[in-house]
């Protein structure tokens, strides 16, 4: 299995959900201060990384071909939701993520909370932010460490160099990465999982694979063939009337 | 945090993809102890799954 290929999809998995997080962190640090964002991303990114270095080597303790088939149906589930959404955002089904709003409204949210619990209150959402955007990428991680330690690591690694650029990212610009193409790196990440996931699956269910590692390849293009085609069919179908 | 709650953090708000993962594994499974060649075995599995993306992205929301 290709370490740079896992390394990159982590990387751009988590790239996306960064900026995501890094939108809230940002609303907080503007309208509380910068101490109270970066402690409740710190606890945050601690509790992740928690999750990460004790369930990655557990997962190592079931059998192999089950613990193939098992991540494997759970990549592929995770995979084929991030393809569908941003197939649907593609076509106008479904509105793309606008991180200027979001930070608009969190900004009016927390302007309004009283100000005697304020600061508890930009901790928690700080914190929750960067939970809840990152336990996405602690299961990509965990679930693709479940193929040997060293794939665990080059998942981490990638994961790791994704929220390290984003937050440099976000201390250059002190405001919404909204220019990030975040819809194009979901469409990407989401056939990857789904690829990753139907090889897993496969492999644990006895399926040997034409050419082992390269059938990975023959998944990707496969599933972005079928996925541009989804896109074009459902933009038709959005013209015809009913 | 529910069960559905988890569920739908990790297969998000389609009924049909989860359906057609379900089919293809259990699709493979026979086909397998029925001694179809892999290749076989391989494509109706990736193709059904890739039904399922498809029934997904048009299904009722």
């Amino acid at each position: 299995m290709n370490g740079w290929t896992l390394a990159g999809t982590s990387f751009l998995a988590s790239a996306v959900e960064a900026v995501e997080a890094l939108t809230i962190v940002l609303a907080v640090g503007v309208t509380r201060s910068w101490p109270v964002a970066l402690r409740g991303t710190a606890f945050a990114l601690l509790v992740l990384g928690l999750i990460v270095a004790l369930f990655g080597p557990l997962l190592h303790l079931v059998p192999i071909d089950q613990l193939k088939l098992v991540v494997g149906i759970v990549l592929t589930l995770f995979g084929l939701a991030w393809l569908r959404k941003a197939i649907l955002r593609y076509t106008g089904r479904k509105a793309l993520h606008d991180e200027d709003a979001a930070y608009a409204r969190e900004v009016s949210a927390l302007r309004a909370a009283e100000e005697a619990q304020a600061d508890r209150i930009g901790l928690v959402t700080a914190f929750k932010a960067v939970l809840i955007e990152g336990l996405e990428v602690a299961i990509i991680v965990v679930t693709f460490g479940a193929a040997s330690s060293a794939a665990l690591g080059w998942s981490a690694a990638g994961a790791g160099a994704a929220v390290l650029l984003v937050i440099a990212l976000g201390l250059a610009l002190k405001q919404p990465a909204s220019r990030v193409p975040e819809n194009a790196m979901k469409f990407v990440v989401g056939i990857m999982l789904t690829s990753f996931g139907t090889f897993w699956t496969g492999e644990g269910l006895g399926i040997a694979w034409w050419g082992a590692d390269l059938s990975l390849l023959l998944l990707a293009a496969f599933y972005l063939g079928v996925s541009a085609a989804l896109v074009a069919a459902a933009r038709v179908r959005g013209r015809v009337p009913a | 945090m529910s069960l559905a709650a988890i569920w739908e953090f990790i297969a998000g708000d389609s009924r049909r993809a989860p359906l057609a993962v379900a089919l293809a594994v259990a699709v493979a499974v026979v086909l397998l102890r029925n001694s179809v060649p892999s290749t076989v075995v391989a494509t109706a599995f990736a193709g059904i799954i890739a039904f399922g993306l498809a029934a997904s992205v048009f299904e009722a929301r």
